[in-house]
């Protein structure tokens, strides 16, 4: 935390971390090790990628991807990721007529296990204040436009249940593998702000 | 509690900013508090809708201009406080001892 | 306070905060209900948010049994009871200048809901 900079003053908010941890490390409130291991497990170990991996199992076994809508939960356990299991999670489809949107209009609760940690606008004011009423018009911001006779399903992670969207697999990706599907799917079409697209010259 | 987390519908926002490659953290001390907060929340004192409540008795423009670690930040100082795990003179004490360790 | 250890993080991070309680509480609603959320102004912590307060939905899910927001954030007590997905249409909460083809789901408590009718 920038030790041995004598130049100049720390924000405020810097300093009362600071106090804080060391406060809490002084005491032995807290192990310094353990914070280390935790910020390593956000940091580098549960991400997007967890969600992007059951997504694409969804798209090519359709066993699984039914027990996932009934049960994500248990289909999401069946990964062994390191985060919150104890969660009750929800996968939503999104179909052509069916468009998924997932908010926290109260604080910023995120399915952490599929995601990881949640980006900025997800927890800014205005993703909060406009997406549980003008969809259409945040979508809009996003580059995601949806036909009329598309029903907008929001989905206000008000409780202990955590939301994800099971994105549309994009045509033209019929000879990908799963790992190929994988690298496809973004956090971004898990939270139901933008549509997966196919790569690069194999659009239909 | 003044009710400004209540934010679905509220007019008056603008559009939503999004940041291209977007890092997990982007300060040092936002790594820390993360942490701190899971740490003590799993040293069962305080539940997750104390927390919660504990965030939304900020003033409001403070909540409103905080970012979501700061709003950490005042809940988890808040309840370690209220809990009597540490104390405001603690606090003040440790803090005047690392801006001592820092002056020139 | 128990001292988290780097050797634990994994473990604990797995099973903390799920706020779901093994109990059997029967439940008040059940899927297919139509419901109006009640309209209470609270003076401490609630998960009812004000957009939903006095509108009508239909229960979709029943997502079992919980720890109750507005007691457990004084500390106690849980008050354990059934949480459930409830739909509410867009123009039902927003009136007439709501976006069009839309819907909200909202978990909701026991005790934040009413029968309709």
């Amino acid at each position: 935390m920038g030790d041995h900079d004598h130049t100049a003053p720390l924000p405020d908010v810097v300093l009362r971390v600071k106090t804080l941890e060391s406060l809490l490390v002084e005491k032995k409130l807290v192990d310094p090790e353990a914070l280390d291991a935790l910020i390593d497990l956000y940091e580098n170990q549960i991400g997007p990628k967890n969600g992007a991996r059951v997504v694409a199992r969804a798209w090519v076994d359709p066993e699984f991807k039914a027990w996932l809508l009934k049960d994500a939960t248990g289909a999401v356990a069946s990964f062994g990721f390191a985060s919150d299991k104890g969660k009750t999670l929800v996968a939503v489809e999104n179909t052509p007529k069916v468009h998924n949107l997932v908010v926290c209009t109260l604080c910023s609760c995120y399915p952490w296990a599929t995601l990881g940690l949640p980006p900025v606008w997800y927890k800014s004011a205005p993703y909060r204040a406009r997406a549980a009423k003008e969809p259409r018009s945040v979508l809009h911001e996003f580059g995601t436009e949806l036909d009329d006779d598309v029903e907008i399903r929001i989905w206000d992670s008000n409780a202990e249940v955590r939301y994800f969207v099971l994105p549309e697999r994009p045509e033209g990706t019929e000879g990908l593998s799963e790992e190929e599907l994988v690298e496809l799917v973004t956090r971004d079409a898990m939270l139901g702000v933008s549509k997966v697209s196919a790569p690069k010259g194999r659009d239909a | 509690m003044s009710g400004v987390h209540d934010l679905a519908g509220r007019p008056g926002f603008g559009p939503v900013v999004r940041e291209a490659a977007e890092p997990v953290f982007h300060e040092e001390w936002e790594r820390r508090m993360f942490a701190l907060m899971v740490a003590t929340f799993a040293g069962g004192e305080f539940n997750l809708d104390e927390f919660r409540y504990a965030i939304e008795r900020m003033e409001p423009k403070e909540y409103l201009e905080g970012s979501y670690y700061e709003h950490w930040l005042f809940a988890v100082e808040q309840l370690l406080i209220e809990k009597g795990l540490i104390s405001e003179a603690e606090l003040r004490v440790m803090r005047e001892r690392i801006e001592k360790r820092k002056s020139p | 306070m128990t001292v988290l250890k780097a050797k634990d993080v994994e473990r604990v991070v797995k099973l903390s905060g799920s706020g779901r309680i093994e109990k059997d509480v029967p439940p008040k609603f059940k899927p297919g209900d139509r419901i109006v959320a009640r309209n209470f102004e609270s003076k401490g912590h609630t998960r009812l948010p004000r957009y939903v307060r006095g509108k009508r939905g239909v229960v979709e899910r029943d997502h079992g049994v919980y720890v109750f927001p507005d007691t457990n954030a004084l500390g106690g007590p849980q008050n354990p009871q059934h949480v459930y997905n409830v739909r509410f249409d867009f123009r039902e909460i927003w009136g007439e200048d709501a976006e069009a083809n839309a819907v909200l789901h909202i978990d909701l408590w026991d005790d934040y809901m009413e029968p309709a009718e």
